[in-house]
């Protein structure tokens, strides 16, 4: 290959990659830079790049009557809740989903892969009715459930495949060595499983952290969720784009880490283990 | 085992699955406590003639065509360009990532900032450079383009992530041996990279297809189906039928045809799993 040929692809290339991480990047880094702009400067008629840093927005955020600390413990405790659920029992029934050798083993699978696949405006409508008959709206077990609904069938299905990975040689050894079944996986098994447990975890708590279209139709007053308290402050006349950006920079951040965190295995868990 | 689980599962989900079936046949009223009359085929007739819901279904297939093909383009290009990377190629997939993890809502929420007419930064630039000035979310095709694009910008990550999986797989010997019998990078790609990597692209358009029906939050939140109805795709429809109107028979109704779609996916995703498992 002659140097000018090579050279000319390298720069398109670059060019390329390079105003797809723009593309990527510039409202992210744009929401948090503005943070940390005072009001004045955020609302301004041309864009700023200079200017000096304030805390002021996240300090109101925490503080006053309306502060964002019960939307904050509310999503904590309404994802990590189903989180946990989801991915105790998702794991249980995973093992055994994994090992098992039925007849009509395919319409099991497809019925918890379409229960994860239900739209959620579907899924809402008939859920506001049951919560609304069995008093559960406005209440934590309530947006548990809702979460349950799709994160219970998306932990059964990818532990399953985590599972699968896992040959069985491994537990059947440990109980020919006189283990018992429940033994063999507590301490061969589980042990293994852990990028598959956190993986699932991580994803979980995300999808149910990131909710907008359940909180917003089955939250009161006592169980709003951060989503519901950057959407309340959007559709006032005279947005606090300080305050709306802050929040936003809070929802995102640690997401974005935990994220990443897992990202060997993002795609097994986000393809539905379709891909390894 | 798995009982704990599947009990757990055929509650929250075999119930409300019967519900939205009965709500269906039903006028359901929430005026002074919680009454079902039975109305027979009412809701259903409703459904096949209602011009409002063809509107909605078609502004649903265009956003439906737009995003998903776009990310399936744009998703590929970018993969191929960090595969392509010599160095640092972790890095940057991990930076492209980002938007994936990021709310729905907080999407909606800088979508309004970037593009708002008075202090938004993309609004400037396209203002400044004359390529645009005018309320991008409040005039009728740019706000449509502006809904397609925040969907593009928060998934085209996924598609490129999967891709890149798929890349991986493509045998590197083969490469070779064609870039040694002179094949351009047009050749390798159409000729040896795309046909390995088909099954793949394949997963990617199901899992995006899947949620592309199952989000609605971004356009909740930004253009709540506005203006004009020009972006009321099926899902908001919904919702403002049944949160709106309170007609939660007739939205029972709809959302059944909507399954209807997430269901056909499901199933030509599970053939695909099938195939597969039965190819290795």
């Amino acid at each position: 290959m002659t140097p000018a040929k090579r050279w000319l692809p390298f720069t398109l290339k670059i060019a390329l990659l390079t105003l797809l991480l723009l593309w990527t990047l510039v409202p992210i880094l744009w929401m948090v830079l503005s943070s940390f702009k005072p009001n004045s400067i955020i609302t301004a008629n041309t864009p700023r790049l200079l200017f000096t840093p304030t805390l002021e927005h996240y300090a109101t955020l925490f503080s006053g009557g309306n502060s964002l600390w019960p939307y904050l413990t509310n999503s904590l405790l309404i994802a990590g809740t189903s989180t946990l659920i989801a991915v105790v029992l998702g794991c249980m029934a995973g093992f055994g989903l994994s090992r098992i050798r039925i007849k009509g083993k395919q319409h099991l699978a497809f019925w918890i892969i379409s229960t994860r696949m239900a739209p959620i405006a579907a899924v809402i409508v008939p859920l506001y009715l049951l919560f609304r008959y069995l008093y559960l709206l406005d209440t934590h077990i309530g947006l548990i459930v809702a979460y349950l609904s799709f994160n219970l069938p998306f932990a059964i299905w990818l532990m399953t495949a985590f599972f699968d990975d896992l040959p069985p040689d491994l537990e059947e050894a440990a109980m020919i060595d006189g283990a018992t079944k429940f033994q063999a996986f507590r301490l061969v098994v589980l042990p293994l499983m852990t990028p598959g447990l956190v993986t699932t975890a991580i994803l979980c708590f995300i999808f149910a952290w990131n909710d907008y279209a359940f909180a917003q139709t089955f939250s009161g007053p006592g169980t709003q969720t951060i989503p519901i308290a950057a959407a309340q402050l959007l559709t006032q006349t005279g947005i606090d784009w300080g305050k709306l950006l802050a929040i936003g920079t809070i929802v995102v951040c640690p997401m974005a880490i935990a994220g990443l965190l897992v990202k060997r295995w993002l795609v097994k868990g986000l393809t539905l283990g379709a891909v390894k | 085992m798995m009982s704990p689980a599947l009990f757990l599962l055929a509650l929250i989900t075999l119930v409300p699955f019967f519900s939205i079936i009965w709500m269906s046949f039903n006028d359901v009223s929430l005026m002074g406590g919680l009454s079902m009359t039975f109305s027979g085929l009412d809701n259903w007739q409703r459904v096949f003639t209602d011009p409002d819901i063809r509107a909605s279904w078609l502004i649903s297939l265009v956003y439906f065509l737009s995003t998903v093909g776009l990310e399936m383009l744009i998703g590929t290009v970018m993969a191929l360009l960090v595969y392509s990377l010599r160095r640092g190629s972790n890095i940057v997939i991990s930076l492209l990532l980002i938007p994936m993890f990021i709310a729905p809502v907080i999407v909606g929420l800088l979508g309004r900032f970037m593009l708002d007419p008075s202090h938004g930064l993309y609004a400037w630039i396209l203002n400044e450079t004359g390529l645009f000035d005018g309320n991008i979310l409040g005039s009728v095709g740019s706000a449509m383009a502006a809904v397609i694009l925040m969907d593009v910008w928060e998934w085209t990550p996924l598609v490129a992530l999967i891709v890149l999986a798929g890349l991986t797989s493509v045998p590197e010997d083969t490469l070779e041996a064609a870039e040694m019998d002179g094949a351009n990078y047009r050749q390798k790609l159409l000729y040896i990279i795309l046909p390995s990597i088909s099954n793949i692209l394949l997963v990617a358009l199901l899992i995006r297809a899947m949620d592309a029906i199952r989000f609605f939050a971004i356009i909740f939140i930004t253009t709540n189906g506005g203006p004009a109805d020009s972006t009321k795709i099926i899902p908001i429809r919904l919702y403002d039928i049944a949160f709106r109107f309170f007609d939660l028979g007739y939205a029972a109704a709809v959302g059944i045809t909507m399954l209807v779609f997430s269901i056909l996916v499901a199933n030509a995703f599970t053939k695909l799993l099938k195939r597969r498992e039965s190819a290795s």
